[in-house]
């Protein structure tokens, strides 16, 4: 059970490093797509923007050119058309005086003349009005610039490849950090696998840089030490309420087998007095008995060994024979395989002897009582007229017979053996007889 | 034989002292740890009866005292503790007996009787009384040098009969000594004459007088002077 527990655990331990990358992830996949259209509309501008001044900077440079020649009239429109032919970005062209054109800044697409192709280019063109040499001229500059798409997939593979980077290395790094950061919540979990009450050993952790788990484990060790306390407490108070209730009932006890010494006791009086003795017993036992399952109850065994429980029942029988011959009753062991297990040796022959006890003292004279012994359970029946009401049969003080001589505490206290050992004890009825069975 | 009583509840070492004097035993008492010690630093005993709670000091620390002297006094532990750790812890500090409250005066009778016996004749543990020779170590007994074979339960009886001669015993004091709570849990005292009457019979077949009376209907009293 123990190890469905850790692998459950080591499961979860993966999903929660994956909660915390995968909106990790999310978060820089969305960043990183929002980034391109922002990434794109700057380098744009920032693009077009330069290419504006380029442009100017060629017309300006032009028309300065131009002017400072010392052209005719006739020489400067041959140059002008010259200019023209070679010159691609630019183109020139005479302006009547009276057409008013403003300068404009845009941005054109056009299919290259000279070769098939397909795609058409991008320009940044700047048409200007200038003044050479006294006449108007109509400047227009256009410079090749990235299309639109180009940059975009440019942005965007840049963008992939980042992002690729960016998750491969989160990855890489929690998965790594993770190891060595949760060390000592493994170690503290380890501690806590090991801790037990009963023995009363107190948790010392090993000392952590990090601040979450230093306050995990400080709040761990104020829990222990708190249980450790109430722990404490509460052996203290069985071993008091023991030494508290058992005195007088020695008292009790010792002044009855006084009284019998006396020289003047009646046969009457006699029999008061053991009517006194067993009603004392009854008492002292009741008071043990509440007083085991209170250690029970707070794990106070720790005698565990293997224990082989064939040869338990037999020494558990053998000390009933007398008791079997008085009440006619026939005993049988079936124990076709070899019983072992693991628990206290002291509260095994406690269950054991109160299982038998119990089929005793509710078998009609005649009766039989039969203990099987199995690999993998242990069932002790006995002959009973009808089935028992399960329900609370194992609770304290359930007693379901009319007769009341039982102290109802005997299958409580065999629940609590079987429940503190991890191990389940099962009542059943079938064909006349009661069953009670151990799984081991 | 010198008896010490430590033990805090003054109504409980009452009885006790005054069923142990009835037997012969002379009696000391002492109701705190301090108390204890002074007498143990004093004087010798035979037994010492020792409770394990005790005002000023606990019972395993006075043990531990006793035997640190490598005193040879018997020591039974008379404890309202049941858990198993304890007497063993007991037992291993060097306590001869270890005996729950709430007991029988008669069990505890029988067991400063066979612890005493145990410490004085370790090697030589024979009990001989009138015709009747029981040897103690080897669990064997004779009358007239003729052996009888009693089982376990018998033989214990017998102990525990010589042990509280001429005390009237209850039968549910028998029994708690035969079978512990089982009996009493049984509600079943009868098996309690069957053992006796075995091993009365077994005593009379080789020549024992009867001293086992039964007194009141249903208890019993080993009637013997001395």
């Amino acid at each position: 059970m123990e190890q469905a527990t850790n692998g459950k655990c080591l499961a979860d331990m993966k999903r929660l490093l994956a909660k915390t990358t995968k909106p990790l992830v999310i978060w820089v996949l969305l960043s990183l797509l929002v980034s391109i259209p922002v990434y794109y509309y700057v380098v744009d501008t920032v693009w077009l923007s330069e290419l504006d001044e380029h442009n100017e900077i060629i017309a300006d440079k032009t028309v300065h050119s131009l002017n400072r020649m010392h052209l005719s009239a006739a020489e400067l429109d041959s140059g002008v058309a010259l200019w023209n032919r070679i010159q691609p970005g630019t183109n020139i062209e005479k302006l009547p005086a009276a057409l008013p054109v403003s300068d404009s800044v845009y941005t054109l697409e056009q299919l290259r003349s000279y070769a098939p192709q397909q795609k058409p280019d991008r320009f940044r063109c700047l048409r200007k009005r200038v003044e050479i040499k006294g006449a108007s001229y109509l400047i227009t500059v256009s410079t090749n610039v990235e299309e639109t798409r180009e940059t975009i997939a440019a942005i965007a593979l840049t963008t992939a490849f980042f992002f690729l980077l960016i998750v491969s290395g989160i990855l890489l790094l929690t998965r790594r950090l993770s190891r060595r950061v949760w060390q000592p919540f493994h170690h503290t979990l380890d501690q806590l696998r090991a801790f037990h009450l009963g023995k009363e050993t107190a948790i010392q952790f090993a000392p952590t840089d990090i601040a979450e788990f230093d306050e995990l484990n400080r709040s761990v060790q104020e829990l222990v030490s708190h249980s450790l306390s109430v722990y404490r407490a509460q052996k203290e108070f069985t071993e008091n309420a023991a030494h508290e209730l058992q005195t007088p009932l020695a008292v009790l006890k010792n002044k009855v087998d006084m009284l019998l010494q006396d020289k003047d006791l009646t046969q009457s009086q006699y029999a008061i007095a053991e009517d006194m003795n067993r009603a004392l017993a009854r008492s002292s036992r009741i008071n043990r008995n509440l007083l085991l399952l209170a250690r029970i109850e707070n794990g106070q065994f720790s005698d565990m060994s293997v224990i082989h429980l064939n040869g338990m029942v037999y020494e558990q029988t053998a000390m009933l024979q007398d008791h079997l011959r008085s009440h006619q009753l026939e005993l049988t062991c079936n124990m076709s395989a070899e019983g072992y297990i693991r628990a206290s040796r002291h509260l095994m022959e406690l269950l054991l002897n109160n299982l038998l006890v119990n089929a005793l003292r509710y078998t009609p004279a005649g009766g039989s009582i039969v203990i099987t012994l199995t690999g993998n359970s242990l069932d002790i029946a006995n002959t009973g007229m009808h089935a028992l009401e399960s329900e609370g049969l194992f609770r304290r003080f359930s007693s379901q017979h009319a007769d009341n001589s039982g102290n109802g505490l005997g299958l409580a206290i065999v629940k609590e053996i079987a429940h503190f050992h991890h191990r389940d004890v099962r009542y059943s009825y079938a064909d006349g007889m009661h069953h009670f069975t151990l799984l081991l | 034989m010198k008896v010490l009583i430590i033990e805090d509840e003054p109504e409980l070492s009452q009885s006790i002292g005054t069923y142990l004097s009835a037997q012969g035993y002379v009696c000391d008492f002492a109701g705190s740890y301090n108390a204890g010690l002074e007498k143990v630093e004093l004087f010798r005993y035979d037994c010492i009866l020792l409770d394990m709670m005790l005002p000023g000091g606990s019972g395993m620390k006075l043990l531990d005292e006793i035997r640190s002297e490598q005193r040879n006094d018997g020591v039974i532990i008379i404890s309202a503790r049941d858990a198993l750790d304890d007497k063993i812890q007991g037992l291993h500090s060097g306590a001869d007996d270890y005996l729950t409250k709430p007991f029988h005066l008669p069990e505890l009778a029988a067991r400063v009787y066979s612890v005493i016996r145990r410490k004085q004749f370790a090697n030589n543990n024979i009990i001989r009384i009138n015709e009747l020779r029981i040897d103690l170590p080897a669990r064997s007994v004779q009358v007239h040098g003729q052996v009888v074979a009693l089982t376990k339960k018998e033989f214990d009886l017998l102990l525990y009969f010589i042990g509280n001669r001429n005390r009237v015993i209850s039968k549910s004091a028998l029994a708690e000594h035969l079978s512990g709570d089982i009996a009493d849990m049984l509600d079943d005292h009868d098996f309690v004459y069957a053992h006796i009457k075995n091993m009365k019979r077994k005593l009379i077949d080789a020549g024992y007088e009867n001293y086992l009376k039964t007194v009141y209907g249903t208890g019993y009293k080993w009637e013997m002077p001395g």
